[in-house]
């Protein structure tokens, strides 16, 4: 039934819109309201927080906001609203999504282009959007000879892989998913499923071109997760545990390990762009070589798929820097003590939480900035020249710090009743 | 009482591993194979040993399993192996399997290990393991560290291919 006005009236646009209105609102008063009552007087509702939420307190709270404070401070302290919300998906994906933006606009500003610039009328800024929603109507075409079980777990395990390494991301004091012992083994544990995943899509497409860009990524996955291993461990020397809400706090009792361990900090950031497969080691999705790599027969949503897992990753990986080597959340306190003076309610305002975060935040993004950076300015290098630089160069000066954080541990300047410990 | 998780774990490791061995696909074999290490991993989990199942996921899953899928991947199937199927030689591997587990679990019975109150120990500390090992314990680690570094030096000299280098050298 496609049909379209000819001549457009504004006075029957309003009406059409006034009537849609009486229509919700008879059919809200009818069934909605009696639905609601029935729901608040016969279901037992579950206790939030101090006092059980009965359909009394529900009716007050609609009329006085601020009796729903203690109701959202329950809910932000439950583990859904940590998974899915704030250290967990959304709070990475949103990074994701802004990284996205100002990785175009920036690489375009390097490179003297505009980069993204009608959708949204600003600066292009709503060009993700219209990106997600074709990607999203578009078909996805899975090849005749794909091995199909594979073809469609792969996208779906990357995604869901790269958010378990977010998960593990301390990102204000008491503000972590899975703060777990082993955390910065767990982290690398996780990331030894990327190559895997890579592998076995690329097989699956049954195609030259990423079967060639899956052997790539497992080539170079490998070869740098070595030297990205071990400049991680002078870390954990330093700070005498494994566990990454621990190192944060032992970069607060003393300085930012960047300070004692700068060559670390360079092998960590030169692997992490090699695990990320970013210019200039983006070998396996060489697009000039070998078409798109491993990715060459993803189409629509598992095209997005991968993205997004590729973006949530590279958030993990510029969060894990921070974590390790530019002291987490540390940072002064910013926000003032208390936002309306003199209130003496419920309060869900802390202000050194708040300025955790911020500061965390910020430092993301600028580690986030600096990965950016190489693909604006540098070529792409030889596969062999990486395996040589990964194998022989890399791991080699990885060891050197190793033996700084050791000399540091026993000459008594760090470690326990340290000479630079606070 | 039956844990859940337990029963889901162990059905996990055990039906991945049948579908390793019994499946036609050689790369489908090798993903049960990775699943069910990760199954292990997680009953690592459960027993407190959260340090041992990050290692069991980073060295079976991430260095082994990739190994064997990408052998895999690499060899032309159908040229290696003809299927055989003979009824004699499955009933033979059932009963001889069931042996195997009847007698293991009839040891554990046995054992005293099931007697509740037995397993009263603290959780394993990683740290006091580590300084034992490098106090009381440290020849075993200095011998540990020679036979790894042998077998890496081995491993070199193995894949040393004396014609590539050869031809190399008078390339350049």
């Amino acid at each position: 039934m496609a049909s379209y006005i000819e001549s457009f009236r504004f006075g029957e646009f309003i009406g059409s819109v006034l009537w849609l209105v009486f229509w919700i609102l008879i059919i809200f008063s009818l069934v909605g309201l009696p639905l609601l009552f029935i729901v608040l007087f016969y279901v037992p509702l579950p206790p939030l927080g101090d006092e059980p939420l009965t359909p009394y307190l529900f009716l007050t709270m609609i009329v006085d906001p601020t009796r729903t404070i203690p109701i959202i401070k329950y809910m932000i302290h439950t583990d859904l609203f940590r998974v899915a919300a704030f250290p967990g998906f959304t709070y990475a994906a949103l990074f994701a999504a802004v990284t996205i933006f100002v990785e175009r606009k920036f690489l375009a500003k390097m490179q003297l282009r505009y980069g993204p610039l009608y959708v949204g009328k600003i600066e292009g800024w709503l060009q993700l959007a219209a990106d997600g929603l074709k990607l999203i109507s578009k078909e996805i075409i899975v090849p005749a000879a794909a091995d199909k079980p594979i073809f469609w777990a792969a996208p779906i395990a990357f995604v869901s892989v790269a958010a378990a390494a977010a998960a593990l991301i301390p990102v204000a004091p008491g503000w972590v998913v899975a703060d777990i012992d082993v955390g910065i083994i767990a982290v690398f544990a996780i990331f030894g499923f990327f190559p895997l995943i890579a592998l076995l899509f690329s097989w699956a497409s049954n195609s030259k071109y990423p079967f060639i860009g899956g052997l790539r990524a497992l080539h170079q996955i490998i070869a740098f997760e070595i030297p990205f291993i071990i400049s991680a461990l002078s870390v954990v020397i330093l700070a005498g545990t494994l566990n990454l809400t621990g190192i944060v706090e032992s970069q607060i009792a003393s300085y930012w390990f960047v300070f004692f361990l700068p060559i670390s900090a360079f092998v960590f950031y030169l692997s992490s762009l090699a695990e990320l497969e970013r210019i200039p080691f983006d070998l396996p999705e060489a697009e000039s070589e070998i078409v798109a790599g491993w990715i060459t027969e993803t189409s629509g949503m598992i095209y997005g798929l991968i993205q997004l897992g590729t973006y949530l990753k590279l958030y993990a990986l510029a969060a894990l820097f921070v974590v390790l080597f530019l002291g987490g959340w540390s940072g002064p306190i910013i926000f003032p003590q208390e936002i309306i003076p003199g209130y003496t309610g419920e309060k869900i305002y802390n202000p050194v939480t708040l300025s955790a975060i911020f500061w965390f935040t910020i430092k993301t993004f600028g580690v986030i900035m600096l990965m950016l950076l190489p693909r604006g300015i540098s070529p792409r290098i030889r596969i062999d020249i990486l395996l040589h630089t990964g194998w022989y160069k890399l791991i080699v000066l990885s060891f050197i710090n190793m033996f700084v954080a050791l000399a540091l541990i026993y000459g008594g300047i760090l470690g326990p009743e340290g000479l630079l410990v606070r | 009482m039956v844990d859940p998780i337990f029963v889901g774990l162990a059905v996990l490791t055990v039906g991945s591993a049948i579908v390793a061995l019994d499946t036609k696909e050689l790369i489908y074999g090798a993903i049960g194979l990775a699943i069910s290490m990760l199954g292990i991993a997680g009953f690592f989990l459960l027993l407190d040993a959260p340090f041992v199942a990050m290692f069991q996921i980073a060295v079976y899953v991430g260095a082994v399993a990739v190994l064997i899928i990408f052998a895999v991947m690499l060899v032309r199937t159908q040229a290696l192996f003809t299927v055989r199927e003979d009824k004699g030689r499955k009933a033979a591997g059932i009963i001889l399997m069931l042996f195997i587990m009847g007698g293991l679990g009839a040891t554990l019975l046995i054992s005293g290990l099931n007697t509740p109150g037995s397993f009263t120990a603290p959780p394993v500390d990683i740290m006091a393991i580590g300084q034992e090992m490098l106090t009381y314990y440290s020849p075993t680690l200095i011998v540990m560290g020679l036979v790894l570094a042998g077998a890496v030096i081995a491993a070199l000299a193995l894949a040393r291919r004396e014609d590539v280098e050869q031809k190399d050298e008078r390339a350049s």
